[in-house]
């Protein structure tokens, strides 16, 4: 075995720790609550009315054997985890009979198109502009870096409430939330895409904007620090051309950007709950909104356990690639 | 190659200028080794990157000019500095070998990078054949261009560094305390690698800038001294090491039985004080706080060179002994 | 271009320290100062506030949903016909004290495993550093959630330590690194030789001398305690009892404040929340730029 395989296989191990661990939380912390879920959901039930003694105990026989209440702990966490391996989530406690997985199923698919090109774009921009503050200097440099700064300390929520107020209440120009307007239902039709086009932008704009803050900032920074270097002297004394030297810079300051931007498509699921929140969109932060005030407990571990899951593959496969694309760090792996 | 009047001064943005090399000449004669000498502080890696055009951005250079090869450069205004000056006539061996060479890219992309920058119309093949030709004809390997830096130890990044910078023949090469970070057997390698180069007349001359006096004295055909920004004296290393005349020259060869040879000359402690802060430096002769022989004038007005172009020392005390002994010639 | 000589004494080591202090400060001056004068300033509105405007209680029914600004309700009411003006002060006031609580709780943490993993090495740091990269991979909304609705009861205590806990690994990680290096000082040996217990050590020969380090990590965790309560709490999942920034803005978006033009309702805690955030990096980065002359441009 060489030793870059004993770092692959080292990672490895660590991924599956963490993974490891990260599942007993989400199994275990919820079963902590005093009491227990199901005492919680059944009694908010019972206070809403409507329902018989007889009734309360037919569907709390029911959730307990769902949820496998009655069986010991570690029974429990073998079953949690047989059926997580066949892609069951159980069942929502609000939205029942609906799978959990089914609901997620339906809310994903509007994170990742809301987030994943506001990453790609913001990414892409920011760094583009950092670059340039740091090469560039002059004003450039004295407007970007002070604005950025301000952006990307202003939690990004914020920022989104003030767009939505100013951009769709003050001046209308964007509808002030949703998906797609309400007077429609989901089809494959140009009406209802044209409206979720509609309804794109507020939401987009406001991660963009975060985005490249952020990516700037970063990106000069280390621009500078490269631009100091002792291998651009000597490129430079060797009158080597000025755009191959941008070029050794770039390269070398992106290494830890491209980590970013699969940390940040990692992080993509969890990364902006509360946009989704805030413009009211129909993603994974808004089912655990509803999740939440409904104390569904199934579908808030599904939506963590997500998370958990896009999070670790990304810094797992961030760490491989890595290695294979910066020779310092495969040296360091291996060794020589 | 002839360095004319340099005078480089850091600026700060409060506070005086630091003026760390002031009005130093010299003249390096073809296929010679010329060392320069001083503790660590007296402006001779500053003249390293005025000579190789490397200053940075806080090093403000006032005045000076660099002839070679027939032609002249003035060293003011470094954004004029054509490119051919870069690496054809003047050509840098830096001081950390370290991190000079770029930790991400291969040592063949950057042999094609220098290659194409002055020969456009070359192929990345052509560029890299005369590498390998060029570590050949060395003895060194030559899988060195396909390793990344990381990958080659220390010695053997610098001797690839030195084979890097001089692939385009330059007239000069300007290293600047290129073995400091270096064992002594990687210092020697190092050393015969640069004969070697001008043996094969790959470059016409060398100047070796280092604080270590007694190693540069086993290679080095001439030798200046510096102290605080001014050059103290001229001369074959012959002389300079059996008959040093100015007395900072006889305290650091005094001071260099040192053992270690990092320590070697470093601080000088045969003779009490520091060298003077370059932000307020001494009147007159700048040595003249520290000096053994020091007279009333030396604090007064700067000495002058006193021999020949060739084989100088900047002194009064120097020209005090020269005048008695030629008076004494007169007598008798 | 000058030579650091080797050898100084701890008093002109002081002397350059102080120095080195007296000019980085009056560089960075305009910067520190305009956070510092900031973070005071609502600081200082918020623990007085109640009392100068003589508005002590933030839950008092004062008018009907969303009344726009007036002379009883200077910022109007909420989707409750509460006073937000007063809701405003009381909202800083548990915004701070569960960032000052998290940033305590993650700091200490974060300073005994640092240390003790950096100093004593071998078997004990790999285990403790191990622990911190699990935690610092498990994404900390995650936990945070998890340990959330663990919890029946979350008081403002609670709620500060369970922030605490999850954010501790990166200053673990960091003074760790500082505790490394610091180690191997003659200073240390020589309390080592003189039979200082290893905790005397780590307090008085190590921690000492990163103090300005572990403010600025202090103040790093008091900005993400503060940001990761309002975000909980948006979610839903803030203090049981009482007011906070995040808990404002939960219930005006609830309630269709935005939609409905309320503006009152959630645009100040908003910026409330930019400014307290704008003002703990504005020092946080000054303080940085010290250790890191790098990052300051002439």
């Amino acid at each position: 075995m060489t030793r870059f395989q004993r770092y692959l296989l080292n990672k490895a191990f660590w991924f599956f720790l963490a993974f490891f661990i990260a599942l007993i939380f989400n199994f275990l912390l919820p079963r902590l609550m005093p009491g227990n879920p199901v005492d919680a959901i059944v009694g908010q039930m019972a206070t809403g009315g409507g329902l018989s003694g007889e009734a309360q105990q037919r569907i709390y026989a029911a959730y307990i054997a769902e949820f496998g209440l009655d069986q010991p702990i570690t029974s429990q966490f073998v079953t949690y985890v047989s059926r997580l391996a066949q892609g069951d989530l159980g069942i929502s406690f609000a939205r029942s009979p609906a799978r959990v997985q089914q609901l997620i199923g339906q809310a994903l698919p509007w994170t990742i198109a809301l987030q994943l090109p506001a990453i790609i774009i913001g990414w892409t921009l920011g760094n583009i502009l950092g670059a340039l503050a740091a090469y560039k200097k002059g004003w450039l440099d004295r407007g970007l870096f002070p604005t950025s700064m301000f952006i990307s300390s202003m939690p990004y929520y914020c920022l989104s409430i003030i767009l939505l107020y100013v951009l769709a209440v003050f001046w209308p120009i964007f509808p002030a939330g949703g998906g797609y307007s309400y007077a429609l239902t989901p089809a494959l039709n140009w009406t209802f895409f044209s409206s979720v086009m509609e309804h794109y932008w507020l939401p987009f704009l406001s991660l963009v904007v975060i985005f490249v803050g952020g990516q700037a900032i970063g990106m000069r920074a280390m621009s500078i620090y490269e631009l100091d270097a002792d291998y651009v002297r000597f490129s430079r004394s060797l009158g080597v051309d000025d755009n191959r030297i941008i070029a050794y810079i770039f390269r070398n300051a992106m290494l830890p950007q491209v980590t970013g931007l699969a940390l940040a498509i990692g992080s993509l699921v969890s990364g902006a709950l509360i946009t989704e929140i805030v413009f009211g969109y129909p993603g994974i932060g808004s089912l655990l909104f509803s999740s939440i005030r409904q104390n569904d407990y199934p579908v808030i571990q599904g939506v963590t356990l997500l998370i958990m899951i896009a999070v670790l593959t990304a810094n797992f496969l961030v760490d491989i690639t890595y290695g294979f694309i910066d020779p310092r760090i495969r040296a360091r792996a291996s060794g020589d | 190659m002839i360095v004319k009047n340099v005078k480089a001064y850091y600026v700060s943005g409060s506070g005086p200028d630091v003026k760390a090399v002031d009005n130093v000449s010299l003249s390096i004669l073809e296929g010679e080794i010329f060392g320069i000498v001083g503790e660590s502080g007296c402006g001779k890696s500053t003249l390293a990157s005025v000579m190789s055009l490397t200053a940075g951005r806080t090093l403000k250079v006032k005045d000076g000019e660099i002839i070679l090869n027939g032609q002249s450069l003035p060293l003011t205004d470094r954004s004029r500095v054509p490119k051919e000056w870069h690496g054809t006539m003047v050509a840098l061996l830096p001081q950390r070998a370290m991190n000079s060479l770029n930790p991400t890219a291969r040592v063949r992309d950057l042999v094609i990078d220098v290659m194409h920058a002055h020969h456009p119309e070359i192929r990345p093949a052509d560029a890299v054949e005369r590498a390998r030709e060029r570590l050949e004809q060395l003895g060194l390997p030559v899988r060195v261009l396909e390793s990344y830096p990381h990958q080659l130890s220390g010695g053997m990044r610098q001797r690839v560094i030195a084979v890097i910078s001089t692939l385009l023949n330059p007239h000069v090469l300007i290293a600047d305390e290129p073995t400091s970070a270096l064992d002594v057997s990687s210092q020697r390698q190092l050393i015969v690698l640069l004969q070697q180069l001008l043996e094969h007349q790959f470059i016409s001359r060398i100047v070796y800038i280092t604080h270590d006096l007694p190693m540069l004295s086993n290679f080095a055909d001439r030798i200046a001294v510096m102290y605080a920004g001014k050059i103290a004296e001229i001369g074959p290393t012959v002389e300079i090491v059996g008959r040093p005349k100015h007395p900072y020259t006889q305290a650091l060869i005094g001071s260099t039985l040192d053992l270690d040879p990092r320590l070697r000359g470093s601080q000088v402690k045969g003779i009490p004080g520091a060298p003077p802060d370059l932000r307020y430096p001494p009147g007159g002769c700048r040595f003249h706080p520290r000096c053994p022989h020091v007279m009333n004038i030396c604090s007064i007005e700067e000495p002058p060179a006193i021999g020949t172009e060739e084989r100088f020392a900047a002194c009064w005390w120097v020209k005090d002994q020269v005048d008695k002994l030629s008076v004494e010639g007169a007598a008798s | 271009m000058t030579a650091i000589p080797q050898e100084q004494t701890g008093g002109q080591m002081f002397m350059a320290g102080l120095k080195r202090t007296r000019n980085t400060m009056s560089l960075l001056n305009p910067r520190f100062m305009f956070g510092l004068v900031l973070l005071g300033f609502l600081l200082f509105f918020g623990i007085f506030g109640p009392f100068i405007f003589n508005k002590t209680d933030p839950m008092k029914f004062v008018g009907m949903l969303y009344d726009p600004p007036s002379a009883t309700a200077w910022l109007g009411t909420d989707n409750f016909g509460r006073d937000v003006f007063t809701q405003l002060m009381f909202g800083i006031r548990t915004s701070l004290m569960i960032g000052i609580i998290a940033g305590t709780v993650a700091t200490l943490i974060g300073v005994l495993i640092g240390t003790v993993a950096g100093y004593t090495g071998g078997m004990v740091e790999e285990v403790l550093m191990a622990l911190t990269n699990i935690v610092i991979t498990i994404p900390s909304i995650v936990i945070l959630i998890l340990l959330s609705i663990a919890f029946k009861t979350r008081s403002l205590l609670v709620m500060g330590i369970i922030i605490g806990v999850t954010t501790w690994p990166w200053t673990a990680r960091a003074v760790r690194a500082q505790t490394s290096s610091l180690r191997t000082r003659e200073h240390v040996d020589v309390a080592r030789l003189s039979g200082t217990p290893t905790l005397g050590l780590i307090f008085w020969e190590i921690i000492p001398y990163m103090l300005s380090y572990i403010v600025m990590a202090f103040v790093l965790q008091l900005n993400s305690g503060i940001l990761q309560e309002a975000a909980l709490s948006m979610l839903g999942l803030g203090i049981d009892k009482g007011i906070s920034l995040g808990i404002m803005l939960q219930w005006a978006l609830l309630w269709e404040s935005v939609r409905t033009g309320a503006w009152w309702a959630f645009i100040p805690p908003t910026l409330l929340l930019t400014l307290i955030a704008f003002s703990l990096l504005l020092l946080q980065s000054s303080i940085d730029e010290i250790f890191n002359p790098r990052l300051r441009r002439s």
